[in-house]
């Protein structure tokens, strides 16, 4: 047996002139399908990237996201100072109304503009998002109209940048400082202080709020408070579930990526039974001298299934060492379907991903080889090795 | 027997490689006519008639900033308007729903004819819904969707609201580019949240199309340096904003379709190649017999071209007979209102259809070309 397998992968390379086309076509089919699938990874990946464990994220009940929220002062204050919030060491609780303000702006690259998220928030706000650290500049200065963006944010819009001005809501603002958030849903929004926000925007309210309970049981305590309030109406969740579940971009993503990779592979797959069928005509001898030497048909159907998934193998894994080499980690971004606001993140290519697609390229591989195959091994002997 | 029919015999020769060969082209053009048709939906959003005349106003921020009810008046007197509505995105879910496939938007139902002229609602529905402050105008397709009829319950559920709708139906229309809209009473909206004095937009209509460009300086300069600035555009240069914020993935399309056609033009060329190679002998007899080299190489790009024509038939007229056929709101999660594949698409893949026919000819003309009678006659195949 394994001198039919050492038959096959010899015929492969030796005759790479015919079969490169199947590879190279099945490699852009497997391209495809991974660089897809990975923009759905990279949002997947960014929103269950973001928060911390031991916040809680308080919203309007019925709203489906941070930006339709509406926190007011009074409830603001009433969980403030609600005794399980943790406090810092000033005696501070750490907690913060934020505002999200949704702003349009231009684009860097000159292609229209997009909507931004503005997050309005207290300096305990910052304190409870570790994952954003400042990269340049500094952080804004309460009441001097300054910003603070994402860096991978200020990429892709015009007035981003470091110094750079932008005027919304009648005020001028100026950025100040870039910060990184280490691939979470940070990435897409611009820090101002709340209050500020709060009045450049005409807003009275604070949409949402973000807290520390003091201990794990004061968590469950707060949690308790706030619902069983029915002055409040407010939804407690951890910060983290929260932005786990903020994936509905991905799905059209998805859906997208594996349609395209079906209709794609059928095309590849009548292209790649063509070669196969042209290499076992052209083979036909071969065949015969194998089964002269005893191989059975089962064995030569099997050899030539192998040598489809080793050629589709080959595809595959050069499709995702494309994708990988050209696109892994590169930034990109599309509007978010729950915020509304553009959403930041990367070509994200795993190795379950690289993997997956291997394995669809060996699939399609093999489907393509059985007819060839079954005609290889029903070849009658004597009449292959007369043919010329 | 006859030169066309000489060519025909010999492209369906081995009629299994014709099959594969006519299906692999047809896959890849149904494909490339679908990534077309979903670009086209992102960059070339349907025109209503009416939309040359209408200007779209929004606050400076962003649409997800309210607009104050006092600019009204201030609107009205700027010279060009003829007529507006407010116009606020509810955006909730029908009952039961999890996701809503179409738009509901409050606004005035006595601008209506003004402002939405092509919607197309009999008199006296119009006027039942004028009377009843809690009723709502449903658009033909989300009407025949969740079968309902006039008269019948529509309630909503608010998402970025939090205030639900007890909608009674007062009325079908259709006529305009997307008959899924629902609309309702400001004044109910109004009513429910305790009177916020805002609205989501103001949608007015110009006098006439001239004057236009000037009318949306003039509403752009009325409000600048207030704490609410707005916007004004056309209707049109409104929603390809909504197109542009989609931003990388019009491009990965676009790219994807690049991809597509080349792995197509590699994978079919090589096919056909394959299927000349295998002939030189034959092609060689009829060099012998006279035949010019010139004929040989026509009947080359004739069987390739009828090939690839046979599967531009088959993919591309497949994918628009599919999607003048499909549900396209349901299946594409209520993205796109339709998918049409147009006249220009069909021929943008016609021609990479042609293309086809003649690149993947080359190489085998090529060799047809330079082939000695004698060698060719002495190749074992």
């Amino acid at each position: 047996m394994l001198h039919l397998f050492k038959y096959h992968y010899r015929s492969v390379v030796v005759r790479w002139r015919s079969t490169i086309a199947t590879v190279l076509g099945l490699a852009l089919v497997i391209a495809v399908f991974v660089l897809i699938q990975s923009l759905a990874v990279g949002i997947e990946k960014s929103s269950g990237n973001t928060g911390d464990p031991r916040n809680l994220l308080i919203t309007r009940q019925g709203a489906l996201a941070e930006t339709t929220s509406v926190v007011t002062r009074e409830q603001f204050n009433i969980i403030r100072y609600l005794p399980a919030v943790a406090r810092d060491a000033a005696g501070t609780p750490l907690a913060s109304g934020d505002v999200l303000i949704i702003v349009n702006l231009p684009r860097r690259d000159g292609t229209g503009s997009a909507n931004v998220m503005l997050r309005g928030l207290a300096p305990a706000g910052i304190a409870l998002r570790p994952q954003v650290s400042l990269v340049e500049g500094r952080w804004f200065e309460p009441g001097r109209r300054e910003v603070v963006a994402s860096r991978r944010l200020a990429n892709r819009f015009a007035d981003l940048h470091l110094g750079g001005k932008f005027k919304s809501g009648g005020v001028e603002l100026t950025v100040v400082g870039l910060f990184d958030g280490q691939r979470s849903a940070f990435d897409s929004e611009l820090w101002l202080d709340a209050d500020e926000a709060r009045s450049a925007f005409e807003r009275p309210d604070y949409s949402s709020m973000l807290l520390r309970p003091a201990t794990d049981d004061a968590l469950a305590e707060i949690r308790k408070a706030l619902e069983a309030d029915r002055r409040l109406k407010m939804k407690v969740v951890r910060e983290v579930d929260y932005y786990k579940e903020q994936t509905r971009t991905a799905g059209p993503i998805k859906w997208l990526g594996n349609g395209l990779a079906i209709v794609m592979s059928i095309g590849a797959l009548f292209a790649a039974m063509n070669t196969l069928y042209a290499s076992v005509g052209a083979r036909t001898r071969e065949i015969g001298t194998l089964r002269v030497l005893g191989y059975r048909r089962r064995s030569i159907l099997l050899g030539f299934l192998l040598e489809g998934a080793l050629i589709a193998g080959f595809g595959g894994a050069l499709g995702c060492a494309i994708a990988y080499f050209g696109w892994n980690g590169y930034s990109t971004g599309t509007l978010g379907w729950e915020t509304f606001t553009e959403v930041v993140f990367d070509f994200q290519i795993t190795p379950a991903l690289a993997a997956k697609g291997i394995l669809f390229a060996i699939g399609v591989g093999l489907i393509g080889s059985f007819l060839p195959a079954l005609r290889a091994a029903r070849l009658p002997v004597i009449a292959s090795l007369k043919s010329a | 027997m006859t030169i066309p029919g000489f060519i025909l015999k010999n492209a369906f020769r081995n009629k299994r490689r014709a099959a594969l060969c006519v299906l692999s082209v047809a896959a890849s053009l149904f494909l490339l006519v679908s990534l077309l048709v979903v670009l086209n939906e992102f960059t070339n959003p349907p025109e209503d008639a009416g939309a040359s005349l209408r200007i779209a106003v929004r606050n400076k921020v962003s649409l997800a900033t309210p607009l104050p009810v006092r600019q009204r008046p201030q609107i009205m007197k700027i010279e060009g308007v003829e007529a507006l509505t407010p116009l606020s995105f509810f955006g909730g879910l029908y009952k039961g729903e999890e996701n809503t496939f179409f738009a509901q938007f409050a606004m005035e139902p006595e601008q209506l004819e003004m402002v939405f002229g092509e919607a197309k609602l009999p008199r006296d529905q119009l006027a039942a819904w004028i009377a009843n402050r809690t009723s709502c105008i449903v658009g033909a397709d989300t009407a025949k969707r969740y079968n309902v009829k006039v008269g019948d319950k529509f309630p909503l559920v608010g998402q970025i609201y939090p205030v639900d709708l007890d909608l009674t139906v007062a009325g079908i229309y259709e006529g305009t580019t997307d008959d899924r809209n629902v609309f309702f009473h400001h004044k109910y909206l109004d009513e429910l949240l305790g009177d916020p004095g805002t609205v989501g937009m103001w949608y007015l209509k110009a006098r006439s199309a001239e004057e236009v460009p000037a009318t949306i300086d003039r509403l752009n300069a009325a409000f600048a340096n207030t704490s609410a600035e707005v916007l004004a555009e056309t209707e049109r240069a409104f929603q390809l904003s909504f197109m542009s914020m989609w931003a990388n993935i019009k491009v990965l399309i676009s790219s994807i379709c690049s991809v597509v056609v080349f792995a197509l033009v590699l994978v079919s060329a090589s096919t056909m190649s394959m299927a000349i190679r295998e002939r030189l002998r034959e092609l060689s007899v009829l060099k012998a017999l006279g035949f010019r080299r010139h004929e040989l190489v026509s009947f080359i790009l004739a069987e390739s071209f009828g090939l690839s024509a046979v599967g531009f038939v088959l993919g591309a007229g497949g994918a628009w007979l599919l999607y003048g056929s499909i549900d396209a709101p349901t299946l594409t999660g209520g993205i796109f209102p339709i998918l049409e594949v147009t006249p220009r698409i069909l021929g943008t893949a016609a021609l990479v259809a042609a293309a086809l026919g003649v690149v993947s000819s080359v190489a085998p003309a090529i060799s047809v070309a330079r082939l000695s009678v004698v060698a060719g006659l002495k190749t074992l195949d």
